[in-house]
């Protein structure tokens, strides 16, 4: 699988601006891709409107209703990758994922692609999730979002608060410190805001490297631009880094440390994605 | 969470004039983010001239929390652009009740 993937990223490498020939059945993932996202949206509106409400009705104490939500997400998530797999939009290999959803496990990963977030949600148990503040805006996104108890990205105090609350009661929480889609193959600008929470509730922060190949689903390219080889998405987990020894600075020298040392993990691991 | 509380009596006697604060202002900047208190003037900027940015500022309150041990919102810091306009903040904090 490795050499496969690495062979098509030389050849992304070499000349970016020729023409690729249209490859794996490319007109047949036109339409498999279009289908997989109107059932995307469709699946995600009625869960969203009939089903959380249904779950969050159901008898139990908060915390079993709300994971009832991350599990419904979860497996939809499943659902999704499973289908974009199977109908050949995408292909993914996902290494060490089994090492996630630890109690107090800070997870971070760059963001490429769309799909990012549905591959770590799919793959990581029980987690919560910081996710963008529009979620909270889309009717048919609020109550499931609301329900799983995730945090609403911004840099401010609430944020940091809620995700550091989440990671000091032994929940495993999903970070984006690029805090918004990047356009590929520029350097990876990291917020602070990750490394702050990290520092204030984290027991571990575990990096995932997120490659695309060829870039799919990024900022720059809208989704019906369907690539001209179908896109393989490769997550590597790294290994853990301990946040102590960032405690012994005063808070915000600690934090861009931290920060730093993402950057330095992510510019040796991803190699420019 | 405790490391800094230690080592300082409680500063809000100290913290009744404005030129008590900003000393002690000085001595909190210069620590928590390792600035050259030569550069902490009543007219520095805080965003521009100290670099001190939205993520700084939740550690900045967490720790004039400990220090006034008072209860202080955020909102009351928005307008914050300068030291002084730091100092005057405070200042309203401390003295409100």
């Amino acid at each position: 699988m490795a050499y496969v993937i690495d062979a098509e990223q030389g050849d992304g490498m070499t000349d970016r601006t020729a023409p690729r020939p249209l490859r794996d059945w490319h007109p047949v993932r036109v339409v498999t891709t279009g289908f997989g996202f109107l059932l995307f949206g469709l699946c995600g509106t009625v869960l969203g409107i009939l089903v959380v409400p249904l779950l969050l009705a159901l008898p139990g104490p908060g915390s079993a209703r709300q994971a009832r939500v991350r599990r419904m997400i979860r497996v939809a998530f499943r659902a999704f990758v499973g289908y974009m797999n199977q109908a050949g939009c995408i292909s993914y290999a996902f290494a060490g994922a089994s090492s996630l959803g630890r109690p107090g496990q800070l997870v971070i990963a760059n963001h490429p692609s769309l799909v990012d977030i549905v591959l770590l949600i799919a793959f990581v148990p029980g987690a919560a999730c910081v996710v963008k503040r529009a979620a909270w805006r889309n009717p048919s996104m609020v109550l499931a979002v609301h329900g799983a108890g995730y945090v609403a990205n911004s840099p401010t105090e609430t944020m940091i608060e809620q995700a550091s609350a989440l990671l000091a009661a032994g929940e495993c929480l999903i970070m984006f410190p690029e805090g918004t889609r990047t356009v590929p193959d520029r350097p990876a600008h990291f917020h602070r805001g990750a490394a702050s929470v990290a520092l204030r509730a984290a027991r571990v922060v575990t990096p995932v490297f997120i490659r695309v190949r060829p870039p799919h689903l990024s900022k720059a390219v809208p989704w019906y631009k369907v690539p001209a080889i179908r896109p393989h998405y490769s997550l590597t987990v790294e290994a853990g880094i301990d946040p102590a020894p960032y405690r012994a600075r005063p808070a915000p020298i600690g934090s861009r440390l931290l920060t730093d040392y993402f950057k330095t993990c992510y510019a040796s691991g991803t190699r420019g994605t | 969470m405790s490391r800094h509380a230690t080592g300082r009596q409680p500063v809000t006697q100290l913290m009744h004039d404005t030129d008590a604060i900003f000393n002690e202002l000085r001595a909190t900047l210069a620590e928590l983010f390792e600035l050259d208190p030569a550069r902490i003037t009543p007219d520095a900027r805080l965003s521009e001239d100290l670099e001190i940015d939205s993520i700084d500022a939740i550690d900045l309150l967490d720790r004039l929390r400990r220090q006034t041990g008072r209860k202080i919102s955020i909102e009351g810091f928005r307008s914050v652009r300068t030291v002084q306009d730091l100092v005057q903040a405070i200042y309203r904090v401390v003295n409100e009740g």
